[in-house]
């Protein structure tokens, strides 16, 4: 039996892996049962359109088809991980409409769907039915972003009136002010320093794991890689001013981390300040930083869901007041949810063994690379980083074991095939980490072309008055 | 790949890949019984040892054994070279490793045995044996690092193997985070060399850089050197790490991971040779690190921690002679004091047990051994001196005032600021909430 043609058209499989979340998402607050199964196949409805996607895309080009397989593995992941407590209709719905509208982000070459995408991600933190933030500083940063993103697309439509990202590539569209704004927009969503306060209270307040998806979307990211780098490459001048606050942001929340005792606020700055080299990577302009800063967004993405995921598991299972300030010596309970935390946890500050190792290596190397001294910090934040989570795991699971449980559930079937899956994807891309480094490698020469070949052309300046091309069409 | 290319990736791979079998199948739910286990290291351990005697059968001629597995990655003009060898340098401590591993391996089955902890010693034992033997048979210094960071995080894990007690795991930590701040020198010396010659390798000759640049290496690599070998002024953890079980002290601190520093200055030594103020600055600290051992050795009250300390003043002449340029008397060495202090760490637990035997079989005390080389000092000195012995040398109190205190300020001030920008909107600081755990809000499994 032949599939016809037009479903695996790339349009189809895009909006089949867009649309199917969203529609679950209704249908799920329409009927409110079997909530954990409606959102995992449509989870898996978009893991597959992902992968053929990422199937059909050439090699130096598949970032985002590998970033929408990245994200959809991640929310079915969390669907399954998400204890019996938490698994309502409303939190599955939201899930899967953050799902939708992160994968609409990732595929679209337009810049108003860009502009929706981003507005719908954050709709499941504004609406008091789904996952509203508790305190004003999340509500302010994402809020702040959008408008800051808007008025960038705004005046970069008046300029060039040219809605196609792809037309736009090297034009400087907007000038100086659309940079400016592009800037602000990362520095909010992203949570860069001074910015960088919401990040945390997001993940003490709200719900674990929807905040994790949230946070591992990297929109601050996505808008370097997708419009800032392609259309202002001659911004050597002002560009590297986000690359030291994405530097001195991983110092500063290294630091800030080292003294915290809530271990979700903890875990939030860790992921925080790991995330944080992926911008200073990303702007490095060397092949091995963009190269490390993309492999680590795949490693910072899967370790933050997962250091979420089983801190919530061990909240449900051993109180909501964990804290990092005595031994609570938890293993001696959940030994297989401790070891999964201390892969993930040493994945993120680049242990040996495991992606984490390779992506920190580029990204230390290209840092170091392009700004020899400032990128020092980097190793210096690292560093601060794996001792903070080794004090999380040592005050989390060791010392002596609390009794009085009358049940004592280490990871459940479900939970244990989720994380060992986890696991396997970070220490199999250690020990081969060539087969996902040399795809990501292809990507990251293009880039680094681009940007050379715009700054050979006009080095150090940012085009004032960016040239108008014809208006095209939406593809 | 011929028969020595073959031998060589079997004795560093098969510890590495029974942990990763094992580990895997754990974390599946399936937990192997305490014989098996033993007799599966015991087996991978002896295999590995007559591989080893293969290996030097076939390199007697003085030939070394490259393997290049092509690059562990690589993107644009930057690679990461997979490369093993084992050449005079390497097969040494290759021997060293496999035996001793295996020796260890074998005395715990008896001395864990029924340990809750069984299986999670073996299983860092080899991963410890994995990690060193990459970190030694490693064709460059990236590799090298790759090595050395497993061989630092198998060490925590075990310093804190008794995790019921806080001591040790609280231990554990100081020792990772010294770990963690030297390893930094590693990192950026090894970039610095790729930047400098464009490699880290030395398979085939060693990275070609001018005086100021070996200098500057030198000094970065002497960090992380420093720091694993619990020189001067890093040798405060050595004592805490004593909480770990007596084998892994014993394969740990007696032999392996701490000489792995002065195996790192052995392979840098081409660029050592090259720099009079790094060689120098080796010695001096190999020098103050010797004085510091034996004296605070003496004062030392526990049978573990004044064989670390006697250890560690043998590590610090290792020093001194890897400073003087004299590479194979330092090799010598470290073969001799890693075998000796195996022995003694392991037999450390029954030490007044062999006391009282070999009493009994002189039929008697064993005479004192005379005056002490202090005695000749003044009594105020003495005093002095065993007051600044019995604090190890104010080191760790140095450590925590200036580095770990103002570091923790500086994240306490920084938390001020952020629960004072929520004062100002008359929210409730998320930080306040309770710290204590009341016990669980819901049984149940969800």
């Amino acid at each position: 039996m032949s599939v016809p043609g037009w479903v695996l058209h790339a349009p189809f499989l895009t909006g089949v892996s867009v649309g199917v979340p969203w529609f679950a998402a209704v249908l799920i607050t329409g009927c409110r049962r079997h909530a954990r199964i409606i959102g995992c196949v449509a989870a898996f409805v978009s893991i597959v359109g992902s992968l053929v996607l990422l199937a059909d895309a050439p090699n130096s080009e598949s970032l985002y088809q590998a970033l929408m397989l990245l994200f959809s593995c991640l929310t079915f992941s969390a669907t399954l991980l998400l204890p019996r407590r938490d698994c309502t209709a409303g939190t599955i719905g939201g899930i899967l409409f953050l799902l939708g509208s992160t994968l609409l982000a990732y595929s679209t070459g337009n810049l108003l769907v860009l502009l929706a995408a981003w507005i719908l991600s954050i709709v499941p933190f504004l609406w008091a039915g789904w996952f509203r933030a508790r305190s004003w500083r999340p509500l302010a940063s994402l809020l702040l972003s959008t408008v800051a993103l808007a008025l960038a697309i705004g005046l970069i439509l008046i300029s060039t009136s040219i809605i196609s990202i792809n037309h736009l590539k090297g034009q400087s569209p907007g000038g100086v002010p659309a940079f400016a704004l592009l800037v602000m927009a990362v520095i909010f969503r992203k949570g860069i320093c001074p910015a960088h306060a919401w990040v945390a209270d997001i993940a003490e307040t709200g719900p674990a794991l929807p905040t994790a998806l949230l946070l591992n979307g990297h929109f601050g990211a996505l808008l370097v890689a997708k419009l800032i780098v392609p259309l202002f490459p001659r911004t050597d001048s002002v560009f590297p001013v986000l690359s030291y606050l994405a530097i001195v942001t991983a110092v500063y929340v290294a630091v800030r981390a080292l003294g915290e005792n809530s271990p979700r606020r903890l875990v939030a700055f860790l992921a925080l300040s790991q995330s944080a080299c992926i911008l200073s990577g990303l702007e490095s302009r060397t092949a091995e930083g963009i190269a490390g800063a993309i492999v680590h967004w795949f490693v910072v993405a899967i370790s933050t869901v997962a250091l979420f995921g089983i801190l919530r598991l061990l909240e449900v299972r051993f109180g909501e007041n964990l804290t990092a300030s005595k031994h609570l010596g938890l293993a001696g309970h959940a030994p297989r949810l401790a070891v999964s935390f201390v892969i993930f946890g040493l994945a993120l500050v680049g242990l040996p063994g495991t992606l984490g190792f390779c992506s920190q290596d580029l990204l230390i190397h290209g840092a170091l690379t392009s700004h020899r001294l400032i990128g020092l910090l980097l190793p210096i934040a690292t560093a601060m980083n794996a001792v903070s989570f080794f004090r999380l795991f040592t005050r989390l699971f060791l010392g002596k074991r609390r009794t009085g449980f009358t049940v004592m559930a280490d990871a459940l079937p479900r939970e244990r095939w989720i994380l060992a899956a986890g696991v396997l994807f970070v220490v199999f891309g250690g020990l081969f980490p060539n087969a996902i480094v040399i795809q990501r490698s292809a990507e990251a020469d293009i880039v680094q072309e681009a940007i050379h070949t715009a700054a050979d052309t006009n080095p150090g300046k940012v085009d004032a008055h960016p040239r108008k091309v014809p208006i095209t069409a939406m593809p | 790949m011929n028969f020595s290319q073959a031998i060589l990736v079997f004795v560093v791979a098969a510890p590495g890949v029974v942990f990763a079998v094992f580990a895997l199948l754990w974390l599946l739910g399936w937990t192997p019984g305490e014989r098996f286990l033993s007799w599966i290291t015991g087996l991978t351990f002896a295999a590995s040892a007559f591989g080893i005697t293969a290996l030097v059968w076939t390199m007697a001629s003085g030939s070394t054994v490259t393997v290049a597995f092509g690059n562990w990655f690589a993107v644009g003009d930057y690679h990461f070279p997979l490369v093993l060898m084992a050449d005079r340098l390497s097969l040494p401590f290759l021997a060293l490793t496999v035996v001793l591993s295996g020796l260890v391996a074998q005395f715990s089955a008896t001395y864990l045995h029924r340990e809750p902890g069984f299986l999670r010693f073996f299983l860092l034992l080899h991963l410890f044996a994995f990690g060193s033997l990459l970190a030694f048979a490693a064709g460059s210094f990236d590799l090298l690092a790759a090595g050395w960071e497993l061989v630092g995080i198998t060490s925590v894990l075990l310093v804190g193997f008794f995790q019921l007690r806080p001591a040790p795991v609280e231990n554990g930590l100081r020792v990772f985070g010294i770990y963690r701040a030297c390893d930094i020198g590693l990192f950026v010396g090894v970039f610095a060399m790729h930047h400098w010659a464009g490699t880290a390798s030395f398979d085939r000759g060693f990275p070609t850089l001018t005086g100021a640049q070996a200098l500057i290496v030198c000094l970065l690599l002497l960090l992380p050197a420093a720091g694993k070998a619990a020189q001067i002024p890093f040798s405060g953890w050595l004592p805490r790490a004593m909480e770990g079980p007596t084998p892994s002290s014993a394969i740990f601190y007696g032999a392996i991971s701490i000489h792995a520093g002065a195996y790192l200055l052995l392979r840098a030594q081409p660029l050592l040779a090259r720099s009079a103020v790094a060689s120098a600055l080796v010695m001096l600290i190999g020098l103050a690190t010797a004085i510091h051992g034996t004296i605070v050795g003496r004062a030392s009250a526990d049978a573990k921690t004044s064989l670390a300390y006697a250890t560690l003043t043998q590590v610090g002449i290792v020093f001194i002679e890897i400073g003087f340029g004299w590479k194979w008397l330092a090799v010598a060495h470290i073969l001799g004091n890693a075998t000796v202090r195996t022995m003694q760490f392991l037999r450390a637990p029954s030490m007044l047990h062999d006391y009282h035997q070999m009493h009994s079989a002189i039929g008697g005390e064993v005479s004192p051994t005379g005056k002490q080389i202090e005695e000749l000092l003044p009594a105020r000195i003495q005093l002095w001196l065993y007051r600044w012995a019995f604090d190890r040398g104010h080191l760790d109190t140095i450590l925590d005032r200036w580095v770990i205190d103002p570091l923790l300020q500086a994240s306490n001030y920084l938390a001020k600021h952020d629960r004072v920008g929520m004062s100002w909107i008359a929210i409730r600081p998320s930080n306040a909430a309770p710290i204590s755990i009341q016990g669980p809000a819901k049984q149940g499994n969800d």
